[in-house]
This record gives structure tokens, C-alpha cells and sequence, in this order.
């Protein structure tokens, strides 16, 4: 503390104008100079290294017999059994399969919906219409799964509105909140519901950024509606649709949690189980620490590779991506 | 309908270009209503739950169901129920408490990081930034995180619903290119000519000109932790005073799917809950989103696209 209060004076003083000079100090000299810099960085470094860094260091125990009883160099080292455990698990693969099936529709149908979204609020005219209907569609983007499952076992569930209408006019009741074969569908209409609207303000901004001039110029040499969204408008977004891209197949083992979790008890875990929840169910609930951790690790490295590879094929497309070759 | 009458008007006074033609009245009717249709899959629902929270328990009866679109007698009985004290009003308060002190721990983290990582040239600024940068690739896992909250014995705390996810990387990277872009560096060399520190610098310059993404920031931590249901079902499972998500969970729990549902997971409240007062919770839950929302909506896109495009 001292050492601080004394270095810095002199260290702030003689900081303008030099910065030039920055690289030809000593190690010393930027650490006086630097330290209120780093100081103020610590504590997100402190909760990096806590709460990121040692936890992933933990991940060795995926190669380990573990048991929190004994102490931690008691654990046998086993390799890579687990990895293979976990695919001879009669419940890993389901659980990867629908992991899959989920994402696939997101980034099938979901993804798609968000851009359609936004090229025809983009070819509204009238503010007024834009932005009331703006401000509705990604409202449900800010909140919880617990509440957007409640809202929609009210309006679908057996009991709900729509069951209600129907069994009012003669009708059955509705029975999809817990039937395992609507299940996909439901989750998928939970997830638009939820992001849609969300994905379609991001690419309005990307749209609202395309110079108006291009459409003009365009329109004069006799192109038409359609003819200038394939020229100009998609092409004007794709950086932003790659730059998404990316961060859905990097994230195309990471469904969530909450979603499944909280349906799981009405539909049945055959359907809901997604590797989170399988994580949390055979990690936590059941105690296979090791087995549990091998599973997250195996998604944790297979995001890593994907969105790496997904980076560099945009790369080579000639996309920015999400960061740049240094 | 309204909307419909909007739209029919808009061509008048419309900033539609000369070079544009006018689309057909055909495609313009599918437009609107499909619109139209869109938000109402939206806006009804969440009609209904704030309609059906204000009825009274002969209104839905009547009704019949768990829901309704009008109330016929109102009623604000659930609401005295969530609020006169007892297990919701507590869980409502705890969420207050988490969201106001998670929000604030996030925020010191996230600004001091920003700031300190985005003078160029500084010590180490690279490979500090590489190291938060990592965090967008890869995931420690959820047991290995639960094992590191256990070894600082932080579980069934609150502290546990704070600080594993108290800094989120993106919003450190939005700041960063808002505070390398944004706040012109002249200002900056100027305040250091002056013999200003870095924390004067951050204080006096820095911060106050970035209010607006600093309150769109906070807004987005504050949802997050509002919105806490995962980290407490996993760390806090034990705790007596619940987030009120989980509370809502249990509400739902106890009657969704009717037969056969397991009430006694139920512990929130004394007896099974009414439809209104569940509605009542979710009203609770939705209103401070909605009061957030015209300023999340006035300055974050832009926020998000920068940062999306520069981080």
C-alpha cells in the first residue's frame, strides 16, 4: 500500500504526452504507470480465476475415478473410460440426439423466422406500426422460462384457455403441454415465442445500417422488390447473419436448462432430456461426480471445436467472424 | 384493428420513396395480418394473466378455467395475499435484495475490467483481455462449477446466486468498445495532462459520459438476476427463501398437468394456490421487466450491434 501511494504521483505526472514512449520503459516503469489500470481490472480477473478457470481446471476429475470423500490424490486416474461410458449409457445418446433436434430447429426454423421477421417489418413504411410492433414482439425475450412455461401451460395446458374454448364449444380438451409427440413442436413454438422477436430487432439494426442509396440506385436501373432484397438486403445483413451463425453452432449442444427442466415432470424425461439436464441429473442429483463431469466436459470440447471451425470456414468465405486473424 | 387503420393511412403521409412501387393491396392485407395475428399470440396471453390475476374466485368459476380474458367482478385479493407478508412477500424481497446487490457487484467488476483493459498500450491489457475473451469459447462445466461453489462452502447462500455468474464477458466487451470508441481520447490525454489518475479519469470523464450504455448494462444484469431459476435449483436448493422464479416454479408444479401433479413440492404459500394468485405471482414477476423496458428499448440495439460487430 505504501509502495502505491508513493510511486504514484510521480507516475501520473509524467504520463501525457509520452505514451510514444510507452514501450521503450522497463517492466518497473509501466507497472507504476499501469498499476490504477490493473487494480481496477483485479477484481474481474479474481472472479475469472474463481469462478472460470478453477472450476475448468476441475475438469480433470473426468479422467478420474473421483469421490469427494477421499482426498484428491486418492483418486485413481482411469483415462478416458468414462468418455467411453458415455457412450454405451443407454440414456447419454437419446439425450445428445435430442440436444441436437433441438438446436436443428432453432437454427432451421427459429433463425429463419427472426430475419423473415425483420425484412417485412423493414419493408413497413409507417414508424408508428414498426415501432408499437417492435416493442411487443421482443418483450418476452426478457423473461424467465419459469414464466413463459406458466404462460403457456395457461393458454395450452389441460386446463388453460384454449382448452376451455374448446371444451365450451363441444370440443376434447387440449392435451399438448404433456404429450411426449407434440413435445418438439411446443418447445420450438416456446423458444419463437420467446426470441423471435429478439432475433429480429439484431437484424433490424444490420438492415437499418444498409445505405439507402443502394436501393434507389437500383430501383432506377429497373430493379424490382424482390430482385433488390436478394442484391442489396441479404448481402447488407450477411455479416451479421454469419456473425449469429457462428454463435449457434458453437452453442448447438447448449439448448438451456430451464426449458427442459421445467417441462420434464408433465412430458417425461424421454423427450426432455437434453445433456444439461442430463449433466445435472446424473452429476448432482445422482452423484456420479466423475461420469457427470466427463459428460459436460465432452459438450464443453465439442463446442470449442465447433465454434473454432465455424470461425475459420468464415474466414475462408471471406467473412469477418467473430474475431480476427491476428 | 387499429392496427389495420394505421396501416391504410400510412401511405399518405408515408416517407415511402418515390422509387419505391407501391405493394399490392393483396400483399399489404397478408402483411397486416400476419402482424397482427403475431402480436396477438403475444400481447393475449399476457392480457390474460394480468385480467385473470384482478378476478375474483366467483369470476373464474364462472369462467371455469384457469384463465380468462375479461374478468367479470375484480378482485384485489391475490395481490393482498403476495404482499401482506408471509413466504411470497419474503421471496419478493429476497429477489429485490439479489437483483439490487448482484446488479452493483456486477457492475464494479464490469467497469473496472472495461476500463482497465481498454487503455492502449497498457501492461498486459492483451493477454488479460485473451483470457476473458476464452470465456466465449468453452464452458467449465456444470459440475466442476458446482464443486468450486461447494469448496467455498457458498452453497444454499445467496452469494451463490451472485457471484459464479456475476461478470458476463459480453457486456465487458460491449463497455470496452463503447469506452475505446466512444469517449473521444482527446478528452483522456487531456485529463492526464491536467495530473488526473485513472480512477479521477473514469470517474470524472469517462463514466458520466456513458450513462446510457451503463444503465442499459445494468438493466441487462438486473433481468438476469431477477430472472434467477438454474443457479438456485442447483446451489440453493436448501435455502427457506427461494427467487421467485423458483417460488412460481412450485406454483406451477403443483397444479400443471392436473391429474397426478405433484403438490407437494408446493411449500410457498399455505393452502394450493388459486388461479389468481398464481397470476398474481406472475404479474409480479413481469412487472419490473415491463418498467425496464422503454429504456432498454430506447438505447440497447445500438449497444448490442456495436458490440456484436467491433467485440
Amino acid at each position: 500500500m505504501t509502495a502505491l501511494q508513493t510511486s504514484a504521483p510521480p507516475a501520473s505526472g509524467r504520463a501525457g504526452g509520452r505514451s510514444d514512449l510507452r514501450r521503450k520503459r522497463t517492466l518497473g516503469q509501466r507497472l507504476r504507470h499501469d498499476w490504477p489500470l490493473l487494480l481496477m481490472t483485479l477484481p474481474a480477473l479474481v472472479q475469472l480465476a474463481v469462478f472460470f478457470y478453477w472450476p475448468s481446471s476441475w475438469n480433470i476429475i473426468a479422467f478420474m475415478d473421483y469421490s469427494p470423500y477421499r482426498s484428491f490424490w486418492e483418486n485413481p486416474f482411469v483415462g478416458f473410460a468414462w468418455f467411453g461410458r458415455l457412450f454405451s449409457d443407454p440414456y447419454f445418446l437419446p439425450a445428445l440426439l435430442n440436444t441436437l433436434k433441438f438446436s436443428a430447429l432453432n437454427l432451421l426454423f427459429l433463425f429463419p423466422l427472426s430475419i423473415a421477421l425483420a425484412l417485412i417489418m423493414h419493408s413497413v413504411v409507417s414508424t408508428k406500426v414498426r415501432s408499437v410492433f417492435q416493442s411487443i414482439v421482443y418483450l418476452p425475450y426478457f423473461f424467465s422460462w419459469v414464466l413463459v412455461v406458466t404462460i403457456f401451460v395457461q393458454v395450452l395446458g389441460a386446463d388453460g384457455l384454449v382448452s376451455n374454448w374448446l371444451l365450451g364449444a363441444g370440443g376434447e380438451r387440449l392435451d399438448i403441454m404433456s404429450d411426449p409427440d407434440t413435445f418438439t413442436f411446443l418447445a420450438w413454438m416456446q423458444w419463437a415465442w420467446k426470441d423471435a422477436g429478439w432475433g429480429m430487432i439484431i437484424f433490424l439494426a444490420a438492415l437499418a445500417s444498409i445505405n439507402p442509396s443502394l436501393y434507389e440506385a437500383a430501383a432506377v436501373d429497373g430493379a424490382g422488390r424482390w430482385k433488390r432484397m436478394w442484391h442489396i438486403t441479404i448481402p447488407g445483413i450477411r455479416p451479421v447473419i454469419v456473425l449469429l451463425l457462428i454463435l449457434h453452432i458453437g452453442n448447438i449442444l447448449t439448448v438451456g436448462f430451464e426449458q427442459y427442466q421445467l417441462q420434464r415432470q408433465a412430458v417425461g424425461y424421454q423427450t426432455t432430456e437434453v445433456l444439461d439436464t442430463f449433466v445435472y441429473y446424473r452429476a448432482i442429483l445422482t452423484s456420479q461426480y466423475s461420469f457427470g463431469t466427463a459428460a459436460g466436459l465432452f459438450k464443453g470440447v465439442i463446442g470449442l471445436i465447433l465454434i473454432l471451425v465455424a470461425n475459420n470456414v468464415a474466414h475462408r468465405l471471406g467473412e469477418q467472424g467473430i474475431y480476427q486473424k491476428s | 384493428m387499429t392496427t389495420a387503420a394505421v396501416r391504410t393511412k400510412s401511405p399518405r403521409k408515408s416517407r415511402r420513396p418515390a422509387w419505391d412501387e407501391e405493394p399490392s393491396v393483396f400483399g399489404k392485407l397478408v402483411k397486416a395480418a400476419f402482424l397482427v395475428c403475431y402480436a396477438a399470440a403475444i400481447v393475449l396471453p399476457i392480457w390474460a394473466v394480468v385480467a385473470t390475476s384482478f378476478a375474483s374466485e366467483e369470476a373464474l368459476q364462472k369462467a371455469g378455467g384457469n384463465l380468462l380474458l375479461l374478468p367479470t367482478e375484480l378482485s384485489a385479493q391475490a395481490y393482498r395475499e403476495i404482499l401482506g407478508g408471509g413466504a411470497l412477500t419474503n421471496s419478493l424481497l429476497v429477489t429485490v435484495l439479489l437483483t439490487a446487490g448482484g446488479t452493483a457487484i456486477s457492475m464494479v467488476l464490469t467497469i473496472g475490467a472495461a476500463y482497465g483493459l481498454s487503455r492502449p498500450g497498457s501492461l498486459m491489457h492483451r493477454p488479460l483481455l485473451m483470457l476473458v475473451l476464452f470465456t466465449f469459447l468453452f464452458g467449465p462445466g456444470m459440475y466442476p462449477s458446482y464443486l468450486v461453489v461447494q469448496q467455498l462452502g457458498l452453497l444454499d447462500t445467496y452469494w451463490s446466486l451472485i457471484l459464479p455468474s456475476a461478470l458476463n464477458a459480453f457486456n465487458l466487451i460491449v463497455l470496452r468498445a463503447f469506452f475505446m470508441n466512444s469517449v473521444p481520447a482527446e478528452l483522456i490525454d487531456a485529463a492526464k495532462m491536467d495530473g488526473a489518475g485513472e480512477f479521477r479519469i473514469l470517474f470524472k470523464v469517462v463514466l458520466p459520459m456513458s450513462k446510457a450504455i451503463l444503465a442499459v448494462i445494468a438493466l441487462f444484469y438486473a433481468v438476469g438476476y431477477w430472472n434467477i431459476y438454474f443457479q438456485a435449483v442447483l446451489y440453493t436448493p436448501g435455502l427457506e427463501t427461494q427467487p421467485i422464479q423458483v417460488v412460481l416454479q412450485r406454483m406451477l408444479m403443483s397444479t400443471q398437468g392436473m391429474p397426478g401433479a405433484d403438490i407437494g413440492q408446493y411449500q410457498a404459500a399455505e393452502a394450493a394456490p388459486t388461479a389468481a394468485l398464481k397470476m398474481a405471482v406472475v404479474v409480479c414477476t413481469i412487472v419490473p421487466i415491463v418498467i425496464m423496458y422503454p429504456f432498454i428499448q430506447k438505447h440497447f440495439t445500438k449497444a448490442i450491434i456495436t458490440g456484436a460487430i467491433k467485440g
